[in-house]
């Protein structure tokens, strides 16, 4: 292993994790949202919509409103209640501060994707299950593998590393992370529901979507984020990481009281939110290579 | 003519000459002189003035006890005190925490700089003794100021009052830190959607406890209202525990001790429309809303009225 990590360099990272304040995002949503927040007539409603398809934004949103300053602490789970507590000139100030990422790497457009169908599944399952707030856990499936994020952006050297351990030796990411980082994504999901004071509700599912059994409070949505990570892997949408699917558990499909042939259904209903994603992220996709490359701020 | 502002300037120091009196005077202000603090107190107590402009350099502890003591009281604290530093003082830094006054003014006196300084220090002390610490949004003063204003002008806006159902078991259920949130959250959802609904005049108040008001153009009150409803409709589950949501209600106990359920929080939103010139003074406004209102509460969940009655004839 090229690279050996002691005591000393995880605590490095963990500061490093502490300080993260600007996750860059596609370029495609950054003038997406650009284009929106310069034309007077589009709510802060459309807009917020379009911030809850974007696990970075939608995260620095939350982060936001859950921060000490504004007064909520722990409390606010949505996209659309943030964007509702901030207001349009504020939502407006972090579109437009927006970082982008330099290139629009295959991994990042597929890592998206993947949260992206990963929230629409578990909505359709929270849906069909008829759970008080869908629009709580399709954010906690968008921001999932938050994590992931993190590590590729803070640690670029050592994500080559992982990609490099799961082709040679045959390994999930999640493998390649725990033995050559000693710290998975979900954990470093965890840390960042910490610092951000995000709500429980959010980060119970981050932390444990590969352990539902973890999840003391907020089972249900933990197993339906867990469940959705499966559907969307096996269903091929998206990149998660590795071309593996994670193995489902089998407590957690059992708490959603869902039959066998109640998956046809569901299946069905979710591939034409499916299809409907697929048309955004052309779309997206199509935004980001007109955009002039590489503007950080 | 409105009362003259009375000043009441403390030390001999650059104590103004003849010319500058006239320039107070020109300005509305009448000046009332006074040696020393110590001579000043009774003035400062039994008939106390707008402003205070302490021209002395305060070298004596007692004196500085004194700012103190008034500053520090609930009666006089809204009393602007303005002090002249040297130069010298300035620059060798002064302990701002010590001496509690709300501006400064450097000597020699420029005297044009001093009115404008007086002139914000009334606005700053207005803005800051109205402005609720919990929202900082303006408080009754302002709400009355704003409303009369508008109905004196003739416009055809909508006044509309908000109030939090059910928030008294809710704030004895959660305690009082997360009854503050229920109410910053309303605080900022009703300004943001007044913003974001009308580039023309809007406004947003208020008036204490659970109670707001609000002011848009007349034809944009159903539009505002539906949408400050289902804002907080959806925000409130937020701050509401995960059972008592289940439940869709909570238990807590009432006034007599009884265990009773309650609804969520819900808001109720009175409103009266300026329509034809209705209205004369913001008493009528306020009485017009408490009628709509007791009807209003009556109503499960969250409701608006908007009385568009004409004037009787």
């Amino acid at each position: 292993m090229a690279i050996e990590w002691d005591e000393e360099k995880i605590a490095g990272f963990r500061e490093k994790l502490r300080q993260t304040k600007a996750l860059p995002t596609l370029p495609g949503i950054v003038s997406k949202l650009t284009q929106m927040v310069e034309d007077p007539s589009v709510s802060a409603d459309r807009i917020g919509r379009v911030i809850a398809k974007d696990q970075i934004l939608a995260a620095k949103l939350l982060k936001l409103v859950n921060s000490a300053f504004y007064g909520f602490p722990g409390r606010i789970s949505t996209v659309s209640s943030a964007v509702i507590l901030l207001g349009f000139n504020v939502v407006r100030s972090l579109v437009l501060s927006a970082s982008i990422f330099e290139a629009m790497e295959k991994t990042v457009v597929g890592l998206w994707e993947h949260s992206l169908g990963c929230a629409a599944i578990a909505n359709v399952i929270a849906r069909r299950l008829s759970i008080n707030d869908p629009e709580e856990i399709s954010t906690a499936a968008l921001l999932h593998d938050i994590g992931k994020v993190v590590i590729r952006e803070n640690l670029a050297e050592e994500a080559a590393v992982l990609d490099e351990a799961i082709l040679g030796e045959n390994i999930s990411l999640y493998e390649a992370e725990q033995r050559i980082l000693k710290i998975n994504h979900t954990q470093v999901g965890q840390r960042l529901c910490r610092h951000w004071n995000l709500p429980d509700r959010l980060a119970e599912p981050i932390a444990y979507h590969h352990e539902p059994k973890k999840s003391a409070n907020h089972y249900v949505s933990t197993a339906i984020v867990h469940v959705a990570d499966v559907l969307v892997r096996a269903r091929g949408f998206g990149f998660g990481g590795d071309k593996w699917v994670p193995a489902l558990d089998h407590n957690a499909w059992a708490a959603l009281t869902l039959r066998e042939d109640d998956l046809p259904g569901l299946i069905a209903e979710a591939e034409e939110v499916l299809v409907e994603l697929r048309g955004f992220s052309f779309e997206i996709q199509n935004l980001g290579e007109k955009c002039p490359p590489a503007i950080e701020s | 003519m409105p009362a003259r502002h009375r000043v009441l300037i403390i030390g001999k120091g650059d104590k103004p000459g003849k010319e500058q009196e006239y320039l107070f005077d020109a300005k509305g202000y009448q000046i009332i002189s006074s040696p020393t603090f110590k001579k000043a107190m009774d003035t400062i107590f039994n008939d106390p003035p707008d402003l205070i402009l302490v021209m002395a350099d305060m070298q004596d502890k007692v004196e500085l006890e004194m700012l103190q003591a008034v500053k520090g009281g609930i009666y006089c604290a809204h009393i602007p005190f303005i002090i002249a530093l040297s130069r010298e003082a300035i620059s060798t830094g002064i302990e701002w925490e010590q001496y509690p006054v709300d501006d400064f003014i450097s000597k020699p006196i420029d005297y044009t700089e001093l009115f404008a300084r007086m002139s914000l220090c009334f606005e700053r002390m207005q803005r800051v003794f109205d402005n609720n610490p919990l929202t900082r949004l303006p408080g009754n003063t302002s709400i009355l100021k704003t409303i009369q204003a508008a109905l004196d002008a003739g416009e055809e806006v909508a006044i509309g009052y908000v109030d939090i159902d059910n928030f008294k078991p809710y704030n004895d259920r959660y305690g009082f830190s997360r009854g503050d949130e229920v109410i910053r959250m309303v605080a900022m959802l009703l300004t943001n959607i007044l913003r974001e609904t009308d580039t023309r005049k809007v406004f947003a108040g208020h008036v204490g406890g659970d109670d707001f008001s609000f002011m848009v153009p007349s034809d944009r009150a159903t539009q505002v209202c539906e949408k400050i409803i289902s804002s907080f409709d959806a925000l409130v589950k937020n701050l509401v525990d995960k059972d008592d949501l289940k439940r869709n209600c909570f238990v807590a106990r009432d006034r007599q001790g009884n265990e009773q359920h309650f609804p969520l929080p819900s808001l109720s939103i009175a409103v009266v429309s300026n329509h034809n010139n209705r209205f004369r003074h913001y008493g009528e406004v306020a009485e017009a809303a408490t009628q709509i209102k007791k009807h209003l509460k009556s109503m499960e969940g969250s409701n608006y009225l908007i009385d568009r009655r004409k004037p009787p004839e």
